[in-house]
């Protein structure tokens, strides 16, 4: 047993009680699983206590959502152990399941739940992994998330993104105008907490490296400006406020920097501004449009979109200026680059035909596949761990939702509120 | 003496903040200026809940959109320009002013030109397709176009700002090419 993460759990505790509530993102699976997807049975948690959460119902809707693995119905489970011990091995064949999680949540210490977990293989009943954590009642949600990661990355090899949150914009059109929020919300949609409201539009948010800040644009006083803001605090800082352009900030994977596009020149260039010590570093000179940066994981290029070839399409330079080389080929738009933490994709909009789809590009060997079904898709971002993107789409109306498509294509969900227009979402790093 | 100088600074701080009033100034008064990198914004007050998930910022300018018909300093447009169609639309993915839409920009610079303490902000929109950032770009370059055909009429750049707002603001909702033609728009606000 090997209690970890109570220092980080209790961490961002004093900053989780009683938040400012928004409505909630509701889930609902739009493409199945992958065949090759690995059935695990979750058994729900044994306890005494009156629990809020239900652990089991959310670790298997965290390994149900990544399209890897197939949860079959409780109800289908020869019996309810909360520890491995417990199990009648031979009783669960008929379930045919590859894996089991069983887990217990009784009092801890200080008013703490104490939560204890194990993971074993079906065939042997050998455990694979088994922890046990001391968390405030509140907390159970997250370690719940935690604990779909650590199962994901004990099976398959590569980290989870589950423990990990979304911020998004909302739109909600009145009749005395348009409310804007800045949202962040848990990766499946739970716990949505506004970060800032406007009646002015608030666009393109990026998170810092540490998950502590948001970088986005406002037009607060009429005037386009771009804003970090410490989530936790609130504490916010123009970072840049020009004539004409301030937009598409994107932090360089140290923190340190953050790129993006002013036009105080006379036309959109990208810039680099040092965070630290300041000093602003025009990496572009072109006459087109040079927009939408985004940071290559070593930090030393930038991708971006120019029409300077006469159409949209996506360029690398160096962080540092240069020659930029261009990178898409395919369609006479392309736009918006994302790139995966291990620096192997790149996902971006791309219009066929008038029909705007987000697509991915292999970085390595340049090829493109279509990940989206296409409509006005726009602002890919990609999971952590580089095996989901999510995207901002419309339903039949128009109305913006959010969507999130494995990097293969073959697991979709869409992400939606009851009312508001959805769009802009950005996946937070790892962890918080 | 003492007095007088009193007086004098006091006329001349008046004469400061009149002539003030000729910049792009919203209805809170903040006059259009670069804020200086990293200067703090109001801190979380109004809008902040003690303990709550996230410090929520205040984003809190409520600046009324539809603040037209009136020159900086309340003073009323002339009559002519009051009632004058201020709206510039384009076609799709382009930048060019159309014939049909160059006396609607005339009527405008003469406007400012007669009226040299008066300021115009050109906001410039895009429809919905395409990227935000990129259509932010869009918008700015429909709203140069009209900027320079103002300036070769003859007002001075002083008195003219530009603000794109790219597919953020639409005129109209609506998802199809008869929505887009009324959404891809540079509006002359005064």
């Amino acid at each position: 047993m090997n209690p970890i993460l109570p220092i980080v759990l209790f961490l961002s505790l004093l900053f989780s009680v009683g938040g400012v509530q928004g409505e909630e993102l509701t889930i609902e699976i739009t493409r199945g699983v992958a065949d090759s997807a690995s059935p695990i049975a979750v058994v729900p948690f044994g306890t005494q206590m009156p629990v809020t959460e239900d652990m089991a119902g959310i670790i298997a809707g965290d390994l149900k959502r990544s399209g890897r693995f197939e949860v079959p119905s409780p109800q289908s489970y020869p019996q309810r152990p909360s520890e491995l011990s417990q199990v009648n091995f031979s009783d669960w064949r008929s379930v045919q399941v590859d894996h089991l999680v069983v887990g217990q949540i009784r009092p801890g210490p200080g008013g703490d739940d104490t939560v204890q977990f194990q993971l074993a293989n079906i065939f042997d009943g050998k455990p694979l992994l088994e922890r046990s954590y001391n968390v405030h009642p509140q907390q159970l949600r997250r370690l719940a998330h935690v604990i779909s990661d650590l199962i994901y990355q004990t099976l398959t090899g590569e980290p989870g993104a589950f423990d990990s949150r979304i911020a998004y914009v909302t739109a909600n059109r009145g009749p005395g105008g348009t409310d804007y929020a800045l949202m962040v919300a848990d990766s499946d949609g739970y716990n949505p907490q506004v970060v800032l409201r406007s009646r002015e539009p608030l666009m393109s948010p990026a998170w810092s490296p540490d998950g502590n800040r948001l970088a986005y644009v406002s037009f607060e006083g009429r005037h386009m400006q771009i804003v970090v803001q410490d989530i936790y605090s609130g504490a916010r800082s123009v970072v840049a406020s020009f004539p004409g352009i301030n937009g598409a900030p994107a932090w360089s994977p140290n923190g340190q920097r953050l790129a993006f596009a002013l036009s105080r020149d006379g036309n959109p260039e990208i810039y680099v501004y040092n965070l630290t010590g300041g000093g602003l570093l025009r990496v572009t000179n072109n006459s087109a449009i040079d927009t939408e940066p985004a940071w290559t994981p070593d930090g030393n290029n930038i991708l971006f979109t120019s029409d300077r070839g006469g159409s949209p399409q996506i360029y690398e330079v160096s962080a540092a200026g240069g020659q930029p080389r261009r990178l898409t080929f395919e369609g006479d738009y392309n736009a918006r680059p994302s790139v995966s933490s291990d620096g192997r994709y790149m996902a971006m909009v791309q219009r066929r035909g008038g029909v705007f789809y987000i697509a991915v590009q292999d970085l390595q060997n340049g090829q493109v596949r279509l990940l989206s079904e296409g409509g006005l898709d726009e602002s890919p971002s990609f999971a952590p761990n580089g095996r989901m993107v999510i995207y901002a789409t419309s339903e039949g109306r128009g109305r913006g939702v959010l969507a999130a498509v494995s990097v293969d294509g073959r697991v979709r969900q869409r992400l939606q509120l009851r009312s508001s227009d959805v769009r802009e979402p950005a996946w937070s790093p790892l962890g918080r | 003496m003492k007095m007088m100088l009193k007086v004098f600074v006091i006329v001349l701080l008046m004469g400061l903040l009149a002539s003030c009033s000729t910049a792009y100034k919203s209805p809170e008064g903040e006059a259009g200026t670069d804020l200086p990198a990293g200067q703090p914004l109001p801190g979380p007050d109004a809008g902040y809940y003690p303990g709550s998930g996230y410090g929520q910022g205040t984003g809190a300018s409520s600046y009324p959109y539809e603040q037209q018909g009136n020159a900086p300093g309340g003073r009323p447009l002339d009559g002519a320009v009051a009632n004058s169609d201020r709206v510039v639309y384009f076609d799709f993915d382009s930048a060019d002013i159309r014939s049909d839409s160059r006396p609607i920009v005339e009527v405008q610079a003469r406007y400012l030109i007669k009226n040299p303490a008066a300021a115009t902000v050109l906001e410039g929109h895009a429809d919905e397709r395409g990227t935000r950032e990129y259509n932010i770009a869009l918008g700015e370059r429909r709203a140069n176009a009209v900027r320079q055909l103002m300036i070769a009429y003859g007002v001075s750049p002083q008195q003219i700002r530009t603000l794109s707002y790219g597919e953020e603001r639409p005129a109209v909702d609506g998802h199809d090419e008869s929505a887009y033609a009324l959404n891809r728009r540079v509006e002359i606000v005064y």
